[in-house]
């Protein structure tokens, strides 16, 4: 509780003990008296607030203080009130009974429309927030503050590395357990997070993505499989999930399937593509049940110990993709 | 008058008692300060410390940097500073950070800006990337580098592999494969007025180490004999990315007009290796081309009303290719002079959307939605004459610039029942157009690719026919989605999707590589036999439903349950892939056990199943099917737990134990005999593959002391093992290769390892 109201509190007190004193306030409302005098600790006009929301508060409000929320000089900063309202009910009570709730609150009770207006007032119109509306999370009724922390001891773990993908693992818990697979990107790690992919305030993309393609967006970093190349390859150049699986999979690297098998699922007749494969394919081994010879096309890499540049290829002499 | 004196007595005492409060209201009120600079100002940290790890393992350290046994350096910090903390009319904040300064993970960042003007920041961002610590090799040469040779008293391999000479076996030895990326970032800001602003991101990422990958040489002899090596494959890249942004809002709209760029620079155009079969003679393996992409994109938004709003944007990119050919004469035997010398290889990708979003009753939300790509590959198509590695299939083939379209027509609605029921229809609409602008092709037989004379004469492919069998698609999905809000602590969802995708198809495409041995027609649905379609691009049905449910039990405990089924059906594909489904289950317990301390669980159950039919290719009797299953289970269980507060306060504990089972299965069945049967052990093309299993269990333990106001002790505990069996590895043993392939003795990574961690980290304002 801050200095002054405690002074005003002790003051009333001696005053009503006859102990008068030039501190003493009005009796009937000692929170008033103290919001005359009371000093802004972080935002401008914060006093309303904070003479009884203060330090002591638990989560701690003052945290904002931290953030960008917290710059008192850039004018385009809000207060307490820009947020939750003017809330004259829940400041003004007195007597007994319970305090009014300020006017929003951002509680599970709150409809995520009205959480998200005081935010989206300043930042509706941005790049960033351009496809908000309509979008994968907006109508699912994800709020601002689903992911962000507005007061939280000025971290906002959504905007960490470190921490991110445990909010977003929060609602996507597949993509949780596709992270913790033998091959994954290094989410876990913290050095390679949701947004570098995707934007969670919607995107004309698929899935929230930040490009308008998947493969726009993997060439952001897998800048090398973008070509163009000599010689194309029709899945590559279209979408890299069609071989891909970006969360993590039990197939290094990040793959749906094991080649040969992968590749025959598009191809049945090139280099007797089509003929069957089984446990051949597993190759020899201490204790095999397979006596015969293993097949370079079938074992390993299989298709890719000849075919290396799958992703396209720019020999002249590589149209087979050999080269 | 005594009245007055004992008024005069009182007012002393008063002001005596009201002295003695509020001096010590005076002591209070420091404190008080003390407490609010604590949650005002920023708290700047250094931590000093070390991590001890019981074993080496490329797989632990993949990306942490712990991948070697013994000591690290923990180095951490955070320094903030500027007068905008506190209760100032400042706006000028800056931070210094740096994170795990000790290992290849470490990043290093800065930034500074006057809120509501300007800022700058600029990172460094490195990771290094370890693939394998297994790895053999009798290669000599860097790795990262692009030059490989074997030992001068190496020899050559004889006519199988898993018979090499003591020598030569002896010539093997382990190199530590890994990449590692750099990455350098500035972006900066500046605030013209609340109507303008730009900004500007620019990164430039470098890459080096390498990449396995399989290297195919000549053959001893003819017919599909190659021969094989793995190499690291040297990743000398650098990408320069930038993005200029000009942003204009206003009171009912705003519009961002921005230039991207993205500049890959491979420092090598290949990689020569000797050939270890033939006199060790040179091969050459090219590497990814330097490709630049530019692109302008304007975005924007215009609010009609608080409840109708547009918004959309536009995008056009030119991604260019023109690094030199490599000299083929090593490549191909030089069959001749290359048509051209470069591919001045050009994309021109389009892009639009636009959304209308309507909400002009709050029970009602409408949406209605395009959005158009288009990749159209402008490149030449020209006649390329060469051998394959095999030697034995000269042929001369035209590239075949792919390009293709989508567009996507969503509508939605989104209905309240009442204030604790939504009801959600979607209907998209996707269609999708491929083709190529130009494919070369023989002038005198008209189009086909059988052989034409190299350098022309022949003609650009044009309206005749198609140079893909799947031309294009439409897929019509409709879906519907129940939410209820059965009370302020439980909320329920429900949807279900239904998509319909009808696949058009030329199975007279002149394709790309068709098939000229696999004993189909050439030309005939682009090598395949005819009723085989990829299952990216086929007919397919598609039906999904998932549900779930959170409830807040009470103040302590909270659970999630949820789950979701597809259902891939390829109904039109005599061959390839037929149907798949996929499902998964997830459960969230969270019990809080006081203010400060908490528990939680959680476990998610995948399967996915793809069945796919394939037809023998070297019988004259297609319908000599046989199908193949894959089916992919993983499971996981995360439990974790936090407890602050303790020993007065100063003591936080947390721990997480999780543990993940990825099993992989390949089934296949044939539906016709042979007269070797598939049973037969030299043959085992039928039955079950031995499953691909990787099994991990990951316990953290952590806990910080709070020595002093000041100060913070960190002790950390990770326990870590992995038991991995791929028979990916079987192939690369010795004495267990295919002849023609040279061993690398890689195995699948397992490992079990414990690293402590204790470090010093010091608060300071």
């Amino acid at each position: 509780m801050r200095i002054l109201q405690k002074t005003a509190l002790i003051s009333t007190l001696l005053g009503s003990l006859g102990l008068g004193s030039s501190f003493a306030l009005a009796a009937d409302t000692p929170a008033a008296g103290a919001m005359s005098t009371a000093k802004d600790i972080v935002l401008r006009g914060d006093a309303k607030c904070t003479r009884c929301h203060d330090e002591s508060d638990e989560p701690r409000i003052l945290t904002i203080g931290l953030t960008r929320h917290g710059v008192k000089g850039d004018s385009r900063t809000p207060t307490c009130t820009s947020c939750h309202g003017d809330s004259d009910s829940h400041v003004d009570k007195t007597g007994s009974g319970d305090r009014p709730a300020p006017d929003r609150v951002f509680n599970k009770t709150t409809p995520a429309d009205s959480k998200n207006a005081p935010c989206l007032s300043c930042h509706e119109k941005s790049f960033a927030r351009t496809h908000w509306a309509g979008s994968a999370h907006q109508v699912n009724d994800v709020a601002c503050v689903s992911c962000h922390g507005i007061h939280n001891n000025g971290h906002d773990k959504v905007r960490e590395k470190r921490t991110q993908a445990e909010v977003c693992f929060t609602c996507h818990k597949e993509q949780r357990a596709d992270s913790h697979k033998i091959s994954h990107h290094p989410i876990g790690e913290g050095k390679v997070v949701c947004s570098d992919c995707h934007n969670p305030h919607g995107s004309a993309g698929p899935k929230l993505l930040k490009k308008n393609t998947v493969t726009e967006t993997c060439t952001l970093c897998h800048a090398e499989k973008r070509g163009p190349f000599l010689w194309e390859h029709q899945p590559v150049s279209e979408d890299c999930t069609n071989c891909h699986t970006p969360h993590g999979s039990n197939i290094t690297p990040l793959l749906k399937s094991r080649p040969p098998f992968l590749c025959q699922e598009c191809h049945d007749a090139p280099h007797q593509a089509g003929n069957p494969v089984g446990p051949a394919a597993a190759g020899k081994y201490p204790g095999s049940p397979f006596t015969g010879s293993p097949s370079s096309g079938r074992t390993g890499r299989a298709c890719l110990n000849c075919h290396v540049q799958i992703h396209g290829g720019n020999s002249p002499a590589g149209g087979y993709r050999q080269r | 008058m005594k009245m007055h004196d004992r008024k005069m007595r009182v007012s002393v005492l008063a002001l005596a008692v009201e002295g003695a409060l509020l001096a010590m209201c005076a002591a209070t009120a420091q404190a008080e300060d003390d407490e609010v600079a604590a949650l005002i100002m920023p708290t700047n940290y250094i931590e000093l410390g070390a991590s001890y790890t019981s074993d080496s393992s490329a797989k632990f350290g993949e990306y942490t940097g712990l991948n070697d046994s013994g000591l690290d350096l923990i180095g951490n910090f955070n320094v903030s500073g500027g007068d905008a903390y506190g209760d100032g009319n400042g706006t000028t904040r800056w931070t210094v950070k740096g994170t795990d300064l000790g290992l290849t993970s470490r990043s290093l960042d800065a930034s500074m800006s006057n809120q509501g003007k300007w800022n700058l920041e600029i990172g460094y961002d490195e990771l290094r990337h370890n693939l394998t610590d297994g790895y053999q090799t009798p290669y000599l040469g860097k790795m990262g580098g692009n030059n490989f040779v074997l030992p001068a008293t190496f020899g050559v391999v004889g006519g199988d592999t898993n018979s090499l000479s003591l020598d030569q076996q002896e010539a093997f030895h382990t190199v530590e494969v890994g990449t590692s990326r750099k990455n350098m970032s500035f972006r900066a800001g500046y605030i013209f007025n609340p109507q303008w602003d730009v900004k500007l991101d620019f990164n430039h990422l470098d890459q080096s180490g390498a990449k396995l990958m399989a290297f195919g040489t000549d053959p001893i002899s003819g017919g599909d004999d190659e021969k094989v090596l793995v190499l690291p494959n040297p990743t000398n890249y650098q990408t320069d990315t930038v993005n200029l942004a000009l942003n204009w809002k206003g009171d009912k709209g705003h519009v961002t007009g921005a230039y991207f760029g993205s500049f890959f620079r491979d420092g090598y155009r290949s990689v020569m290796f000797q050939n270890f079969m033939i006199n060790n003679g040179g091969q050459e393996m090219t590497t990814p081309p330097s490709n630049d992409l530019h692109q302008l994109n304007l975005t924007g938004g215009y609010a009609f009303s608080p409840q109708t709003k547009l918004a959309g944007g536009l995008s056009y990119g030119r991604n260019t290719q023109n690094d030199a050919f490599v000299d083929s004469a090593l490549m191909n035997g030089g069959l001749g002079n290359l048509p051209r010398s470069s591919l001045d290889g050009l994309v021109v990708t389009t892009h639009a959307d636009l959304k209308l979003t309507n909400q002009t009753t709050k029970d009602l939300t409408l949406a209605a939605g395009i959005t158009y790509n288009e990749r159209n590959n402008k490149t030449d198509s020209v006649l390329y004459d060469f051998f394959s590695i095999s030697g034995s299939n000269r042929g001369v083939y035209s590239n075949t610039p792919l390009s293709n379209r989508k567009t996507l027509v969503e509508l939605s609605g989104d209905y309240r029942l009442d204030k604790n029921q939504h009801i959600r229809l979607d209907y998209n609409h996707e269609d999708v157009k491929r083709w190529c602008d130009k494919y070369a092709g023989n002038a005198s037989t008209g189009i086909t690719n059988a052989n034409p004379p190299l350098g022309g004469p022949y003609t650009i492919y044009g309206a005749n026919g198609n140079c893909v069998v799947a031309t294009g698609s439409k897929d019509d999905k409709l879906g519907i989605t129940y939410k209820l809000k059965a009370s302020d602590d439980v909320n329920l969802n429900a949807g279900y999707s239904y998509s319909d995708r009808r696949t058009d198809s030329d199975p007279n495409a002149i394709v790309a590589m068709i098939s000229r041995d696999g004993g189909s027609i050439a030309g005939i649905n682009g090598g395949d036999y005819i009723g085989f379609y990829p299952y990216f691009d086929a007919t397919r049905r598609q039906q999904l439903v998932k549900a779930g449910v959170n409830w807040q039990a009470n103040d302590k405990l909270s659970l999630s349950f949820g789950g979701r089924y597809t259902n891939d059906d390829y109904y039109d594909s005599t061959y390839g892939v037929q149907k798949g489904n996929s499902w998964s289950l997830n459960l969230d317990v969270t019990y809080s056990l006081n203010e400060n301390g908490s528990v939680s669980a959680y476990t998610t159950k995948q399967h996915r199943e793809r069945e796919m039919t394939n037809v023998q290719s070297s019988t004259t009797t297609p319908w000599n099917t046989w199908t193949n299953t894959l089916k992919d289970n993983d499971f996981t269980v995360g439990l974790g737990a936090k407890q602050g507060g303790l020993m007065g306060g100063k003591l936080e504990l947390s721990g997480d134990l999780t543990y993940s089972l990825g099993e992989t299965d390949y089934g296949t069945v044939l539906h016709y005999s042979t007269a070797t049967p598939c049973t037969d052990p030299t043959q085992l093309t039928c039955g079950d593959l031995p499953t691909i299993y990787n099994r991990m269990i990951e316990l953290k333990i952590s806990g910080s002391y709070q020595v002093d106001k000041s100060a913070k002790v960190i002790l950390g505990l990770i326990h870590k093992q992995l038991r991995s069996n791929d028979y990916f590895y079987n192939g690369y043993q010795y004495g267990y290769t295919p002849s023609s392939v040279l061993h690398t003795n890689q195995q699948s990574g397992s490992y079990s390892i414990n690293a402590v961690a204790a470090s010093y980290q010091y608060w300071f304002r």
